[in-house]
C-alpha cells in the first residue's frame, strides 16, 4: 500500500471523520471516538492524527465556524478525500479477504 | 453569563508550542473542550485538564499543515517548460545571455587548465617534497649579486658526507647535443646528460627496460629515451648494444636501459643519460670554484631547511677557505619552486619552459575577472528581462504562489541557463584548445575536466555562478506587487541603480584590462626593438665543436671568399645569453686589485662585425700581436667606470683574469651593449681573444641574399666537416626567443582583454535594448511632438555615455598605479602616456555608443503610430 499505510488509531480517526460527514473537527472527532470506541484520547493525539492524515492526502480541510465557546477561534473542518475513501475500502477489503479465507480453512478441517 | 477563559499563562505556553499556522484552530479546540468541561466539573479540575492538554500538545511541537495537493514535480516541469519557452521567445537575448557567460566560462576553463599544467610541473616524483636544488648566490665585486642555478662538482658528494640530514644527492651535468654512432650511422642525441647513479632513485622517471637501480653499474653505461632508442636501433633490441661517441675505446658506450620519454611537465628534459663516473677524475673531485652543473639533494623527512642552509657557510669555508664567503653563499630551492620560482635565477640552463609564478597569478586574476564580467552580464540581463515577465509573476502570485516559490523558480532558471552555458563553454574550449596550445607552447588536454572530482567541482562552480547571478533578479521578481505586475509594470523606477552600478563595474574592469594589455604589449615591443648596442640583423650563428674548431681558420677564410657573405667572426658565448663570469685583476696606482666581471672570448673582428661603438681607445684587431696573444682587453662602459674610479686612466691599465698576474693591458672601451635580456641591467664585461676554441661562428649575410648565403655556408661546412650535419640559427630569432614567456603572456592577455570587452558589450547591448523597449512609448510621443531621429538617439545614449565615463574615471587611476608598479620592474621601460588612456577610454565609449545606438536608432526611426499603438 505504497508506504502511506494506515495506523490503527489513524484508521479510527479517518473512520470517525467519514462518519461525521461535514461536521468533523478535532473536538467532535475526539468525542466521537470516545463514544463509539469507548477509549480515552487526548485532544493532542487527535490533532497529530488529523494533520498527519491531511499530509498523507487522506483528508482535506477548510476553515470556518468560529464560536464564542472557542474564544472566537475558527475551526478546521476535515473531509475524507477520494483517496482516503479508497484507502479505507482497501483496508476493509484486505480484512475481508482474510475473513473470507478463514471459514474456508475451517470447513476443510 | 460571563465566559470563563482558560488560564492566560497556559495559553501563552500553548502559543509557544504550536506553530502559528495552526495555532488558532488548536487553541480553539482546547478552549471548546475547556468550556465543555466547565459544565461537568469544577473550575480547578477543568484548569488542570486544560493544563494536561497543553502539556500533551508538546508532541505537536513543530506540527505544520503541509499541502498534500502540492505536487512539486508538476511545478518543476512547468518551470522547465516556461524557461525554454522564454529562451525561444527571446532568441536574441537568450543568445547574448548564454553565449556571454559561456565565453567567460570557456576562458576560465582554459586558464585553469593552463594553471593546473604549470602547477603540475615535477609533481610526478614521489619524493618531491624532500628534493631540493642546490643554488648559489654569487657576488663578484662590481657585478651585482646574482642567484645562479649552478653548483660545483665536489659539492654533492661532500655535502652528503658531512650532513646526516642530506640522504642522497645527484648531479645533473649536461653534455648537450652529442653525436653518437651506431654501426655506420650517426645520430644526434639532443640532450645527453651525465648524472649520478642515484638520479633514478631520487626522480621517478619511468623505466621501460633495465633496472633503475643497476643501469649505471659500469662507468660506460648509457640509457636512452624510447624515441631515441627507436631512432638509433629501429626494431632491434637496444639493450647491450654498443654505441660510440667518438674514436677510441674509451668512447665505447653500452646501452643498459630504455626510459619512457620525459613528460613535458618536467623541468629536467633529456633523451639520454649516462653516469658521471666516466668523467670523474681527481682534478674534478677537487674542482672547487668551477660551477658547471646542477646539484639536487634529497633531505631526510622533517629536515629544517633553514637550519641546514645556515650550515652551508661553514661548509664553504671548510673546503674553500675563509674568503670564499665574499663571493659565494648557498641556498636550497624546493623542487616545486624550480619551474615557477626561478625567474630571478640566472645560468638556469636546465629549466624546461620556465615560467613566472606572477604570470600564473595574472592569468588567474584575469580569468576571474572575465568570468565576473560575464556573470554580471548574466545577472543584468536577467534583471532587465524581469520586466517582460512581470505578468507571468503576477499570474503565478495571484493563483497562490509563495514568494519563495517565485524566487526558487527564477533561481532554478538561472542555474539551468548556467548549465547550458557550461556545455557551450566546453564546446568552445574544445575548439579553442588547439590554437591556444600553439600560442603558449603547451600540451593542454581537456580530459582533465572529465575526471569525476574535477567534473563535480566544475559543475559546482556552474551552480554557484547560476545561483549568485540568479539571486538578485529572483528577489526582484518575487518582490513584485501582484497588481502592478499583472498590469505589466512591475519594475519601479529607481530600481535600475543596482544594474547601472554593475554596468559601471563591468566596464571599469574591461577598461583596466585593456589598458593593461596595451601597455604590456607596448613594453614588450619596445624591448624587442630597443637599440641593443650591436647589430643583430642578418647574422647567422653556427655551433662549433671540438672537431670543427681545428679547421676554424680555414672555415673562416673559405666563408669570406663567398660572394653573399660579408663577414665572419667567432665567440665562446652567444649574445643574448647571460655571460659567464670570472675573476680579474688590475693594477691601479701599483696596487694589484682583485675583482670579478662577465667575460667573453671573441675573435678580433668581433666589435667591427657587430658594429659596436668604441668610446675610447680601439677595438681588438688582427694587426696587433698582443691582441692575437690574448693580452689586449676591451672593457665595456660599466666596467670602465669601476676601473676608472678616482679619475684613473683606464686605457693602458694593466689587466688580466683568472688568477694570472696583470700581464695584459686594456686597449679600448666599448659602449654598453645589452648582451642580456633587457629587463636586466648591463653588467661589467670585458672581452679578449684567447686560443680556447670557439663555441659558435657568426656569419653576416647580404641583406637580399639570405637563402643564397645560407646555401654557401652549408656548402663550405659540408666540405670541411662532412661528419656533422649543417645547422644554424638567426641571431635575431634567438634574441626574440628570450622574450617568449612575455610574448605568450601578452598574447593570452590580449585574447582575454578582447573577450572582456566583447562580453561587456554584449551585456550592454542586451541592457540597452531592454531600456529602449521600456521607453518605446515615450519615444513615440516625443516623435509625435517633433523630436528628430538624432535627438532621440541622443536621449537614449546619454545615460550609457555617463556610465562608461564613470567606469573610466574609476578604473584609470587604479590601472595607472598598477601598471606603473609593473613597469618599474624593468630596467628599460616605456613611460605611461595620457594618450593610451584617452584612446582606450574613447574607444570603449565608442563601442558602448555604437552598441546602444544600434538599438536606439531602431526605435528612433520607427513609426510612432506603431509604437503608440501597443496597447
Amino acid at each position: 500500500m505504497r508506504g502511506t499505510h494506515l495506523g490503527e488509531f489513524e484508521e479510527l480517526v479517518l473512520l470517525a471523520v467519514a462518519a461525521l460527514n461535514d461536521n468533523a473537527y478535532a473536538v467532535v472527532v475526539k468525542s466521537e471516538i470516545e463514544e463509539k470506541a469507548d477509549r480515552k484520547a487526548n485532544i493532542s493525539a487527535i490533532h497529530t492524527a488529523l494533520y498527519r492524515l491531511e499530509e498523507k492526502g487522506f483528508l482535506e480541510s477548510s476553515v470556518g465556524g468560529a464560536t464564542k465557546t472557542r474564544g472566537g477561534k475558527s475551526k478546521r473542518f476535515f473531509k475524507v478525500t477520494a483517496y482516503g475513501f479508497k484507502s479505507l475500502r482497501e483496508a476493509q477489503s484486505l480484512r475481508q479477504s482474510f475473513w473470507n479465507a478463514i471459514p474456508q480453512l475451517s470447513t476443510q478441517k | 453569563m460571563k465566559q470563563q477563559q482558560p488560564p492566560v499563562l497556559l495559553r501563552k505556553l500553548l502559543k509557544r508550542i504550536i506553530s502559528p499556522e495552526i495555532y488558532d484552530e488548536v487553541e480553539g479546540d482546547l478552549a471548546e473542550l475547556f468550556q465543555e468541561r466547565l459544565h461537568d466539573m469544577s473550575m480547578a479540575r477543568a484548569k488542570w485538564r486544560y493544563f494536561i492538554d497543553v502539556l500533551c500538545s508538546l508532541r505537536n511541537f513543530g506540527l505544520k499543515r503541509k499541502l498534500t495537493f502540492y505536487n512539486p514535480l508538476v511545478m518543476y516541469k512547468n518551470y522547465f517548460k516556461i524557461t525554454f519557452r522564454n529562451l525561444l521567445k527571446y532568441k536574441g537575448y537568450s543568445f547574448i545571455n548564454i553565449f556571454g557567460l559561456a565565453l567567460g566560462m570557456a576562458s576560465c576553463l582554459l586558464i585553469l587548465l593552463f594553471v593546473n599544467n604549470e602547477l603540475s610541473f615535477d609533481g610526478f616524483h614521489e619524493k618531491k617534497a624532500n628534493i631540493y636544488r642546490l643554488d648559489e648566490v654569487q657576488s663578484f665585486g662590481a657585478v651585482s649579486e646574482q642567484k645562479v642555478a649552478l653548483s660545483m662538482y665536489p659539492m654533492g658528494p661532500n655535502l652528503l658526507a658531512d650532513y646526516p640530514e642530506i640522504t642522497d644527492f645527484t648531479r645533473y651535468w649536461t653534455l648537450g647535443r652529442t653525436l653518437v654512432q651506431y654501426k655506420d650511422q650517426s645520430h644526434y642525441t639532443e640532450n645527453l646528460v651525465r648524472v649520478d647513479t642515484s638520479f633514478l632513485k631520487m626522480f621517478d622517471f619511468q623505466m621501460i627496460e633495465g633496472n633503475r637501480y643497476s643501469v649505471f653499474d659500469e662507468p660506460n653505461n648509457l640509457i636512452l629515451s624510447e624515441t631515441l632508442a627507436k631512432r638509433i636501433f629501429g626494431d632491434e633490441n637496444p639493450i647491450g648494444q654498443v654505441i660510440r661517441t667518438g674514436e677510441g675505446d674509451e668512447n665505447q658506450i653500452k646501452v643498459t636501459g630504455v626510459f619512457a620519454d620525459v613528460p613535458d611537465n618536467s623541468h629536467l628534459q633529456f633523451d639520454a643519460l649516462t653516469s658521471t663516473k666516466l668523467w670523474d677524475s681527481e682534478q674534478r673531485r677537487n674542482g672547487w670554484g668551477s660551477n658547471y652543473l646542477n646539484t639536487y639533494l634529497q633531505l631526510a623527512n622533517n629536515t629544517d631547511v633553514e637550519k641546514l642552509e645556515a650550515k652551508f657557510d661553514d661548509f664553504l669555508v671548510k673546503y674553500m677557505g675563509e674568503e670564499v664567503l665574499e663571493f659565494y653563499s648557498l641556498f636550497l630551492q624546493p623542487l616545486s619552486d624550480v619551474h615557477l620560482g626561478s625567474m630571478d635565477i640566472t645560468h638556469d640552463y636546465n629549466n624546461h619552459k620556465k615560467f613566472a609564478r606572477s604570470s600564473v597569478n595574472i592569468f588567474l586574476i584575469l580569468a576571474f575577472f572575465v568570468l565576473l564580467i560575464a556573470s554580471i552580464n548574466f545577472m543584468n540581463l536577467s534583471t532587465a528581462r524581469a520586466a517582460t515577465r512581470s505578468r507571468e509573476v503576477g499570474v503565478r502570485k495571484s493563483i497562490g504562489a509563495y514568494k519563495g516559490q517565485i524566487t526558487g523558480q527564477f533561481m532554478m532558471e538561472s542555474i539551468m541557463l548556467s548549465f547550458i552555458a557550461l556545455i557551450i563553454a566546453f564546446l568552445l574550449s574544445f575548439a579553442a584548445i588547439g590554437p591556444l596550445n600553439g600560442i603558449i607552447d603547451r600540451n593542454l588536454d581537456l580530459s582533465f575536466f572529465f575526471q569525476p572530482l574535477h567534473l563535480i567541482l566544475v559543475l559546482a562552480i556552474a551552480i554557484f555562478i547560476g545561483f549568485l547571478s540568479g539571486v538578485y533578479p529572483a528577489l526582484v521578481m518575487s518582490g513584485f506587487n501582484t497588481v502592478m505586475a499583472l498590469k505589466g509594470s512591475g519594475m519601479k523606477a529607481g530600481k535600475s541603480f543596482f544594474r547601472n552600478a554593475l554596468v559601471v563595474f563591468q566596464y571599469a574592469i574591461a577598461i583596466a584590462i585593456i589598458i593593461g594589455t596595451v601597455l604590456a604589449t607596448q613594453q614588450l615591443n619596445y624591448m624587442q626593438n630597443l637599440d641593443l648596442g650591436f647589430k643583430k640583423e642578418l647574422v647567422v650563428t653556427v655551433n662549433m665543436y671540438n672537431d670543427t674548431n681545428s679547421k676554424y681558420e680555414l672555415f673562416k677564410t673559405e666563408l669570406r671568399n663567398q660572394s653573399n657573405i660579408t663577414d665572419v667572426t667567432a665567440t665562446t658565448q652567444r649574445l643574448g645569453n647571460n655571460l659567464h663570469q670570472t675573476s680579474m685583476q688590475y693594477r691601479a696606482d701599483t696596487a694589484l686589485i682583485n675583482g670579478s666581471s662577465s667575460f667573453v672570448v671573441v675573435d678580433n673582428n668581433f666589435m667591427d662585425f657587430f658594429e659596436m661603438e668604441i668610446l675610447e681607445g680601439r677595438a681588438l684587431s688582427d694587426q696587433y700581436a698582443n691582441d692575437k696573444a690574448g693580452l689586449s682587453f676591451v672593457v665595456n662602459e660599466t666596467l670602465a667606470k669601476e676601473l676608472g674610479a678616482g679619475d684613473r686612466e683606464v686605457l693602458g691599465m694593466p689587466f688580466h683574469f683568472g688568477g694570472n698576474d696583470t700581464l695584459g693591458v686594456i686597449v679600448g672601451i666599448v659602449k654598453d651593449f645589452s648582451y642580456n635580456k633587457l629587463n636586466l641591467k648591463v653588467e661589467p664585461l670585458f672581452m679578449s681573444q684567447q686560443p680556447w676554441g670557439w663555441s659558435e661562428v657568426d656569419v653576416k649575410l647580404r641583406a637580399d641574399k639570405l637563402q643564397e648565403g645560407l646555401a654557401e655556408i652549408e656548402a663550405v661546412w659540408s666540405t670541411l666537416y662532412p661528419q656533422r650535419p649543417f645547422e644554424y640559427q638567426f641571431l635575431d630569432d634567438h634574441i626574440d626567443k628570450m622574450y617568449q614567456s612575455e610574448q605568450q603572456l601578452t598574447k593570452v592577455i590580449s585574447i582575454l582583454s578582447v573577450l572582456a570587452i566583447i562580453i561587456a558589450s554584449l551585456g550592454l547591448f542586451g541592457l540597452a535594448s531592454f531600456t529602449v523597449k521600456q521607453r518605446l512609448k515615450e519615444m513615440g510621443i516625443r516623435k509625435v511632438l517633433g523630436a528628430s531621429v538624432s535627438q532621440i538617439v541622443m536621449i537614449l545614449s546619454k545615460k550609457f555615455t555617463a556610465l562608461v565615463l564613470i567606469a573610466f574615471i574609476i578604473s584609470a587611476p587604479i590601472t595607472y598605479y598598477m601598471m606603473d608598479q609593473w613597469l618599474a620592474s624593468y630596467a628599460n621601460s616605456i613611460g605611461i602616456g595620457i594618450g593610451i588612456f584617452l584612446v582606450v577610454g574613447i574607444g570603449s565609449w565608442l563601442i558602448a555608443l555604437l552598441t546602444v545606438s544600434l538599438q536606439s536608432y531602431r526605435v528612433a526611426s520607427s513609426n510612432p503610430v506603431e509604437t503608440l499603438r501597443i496597447e
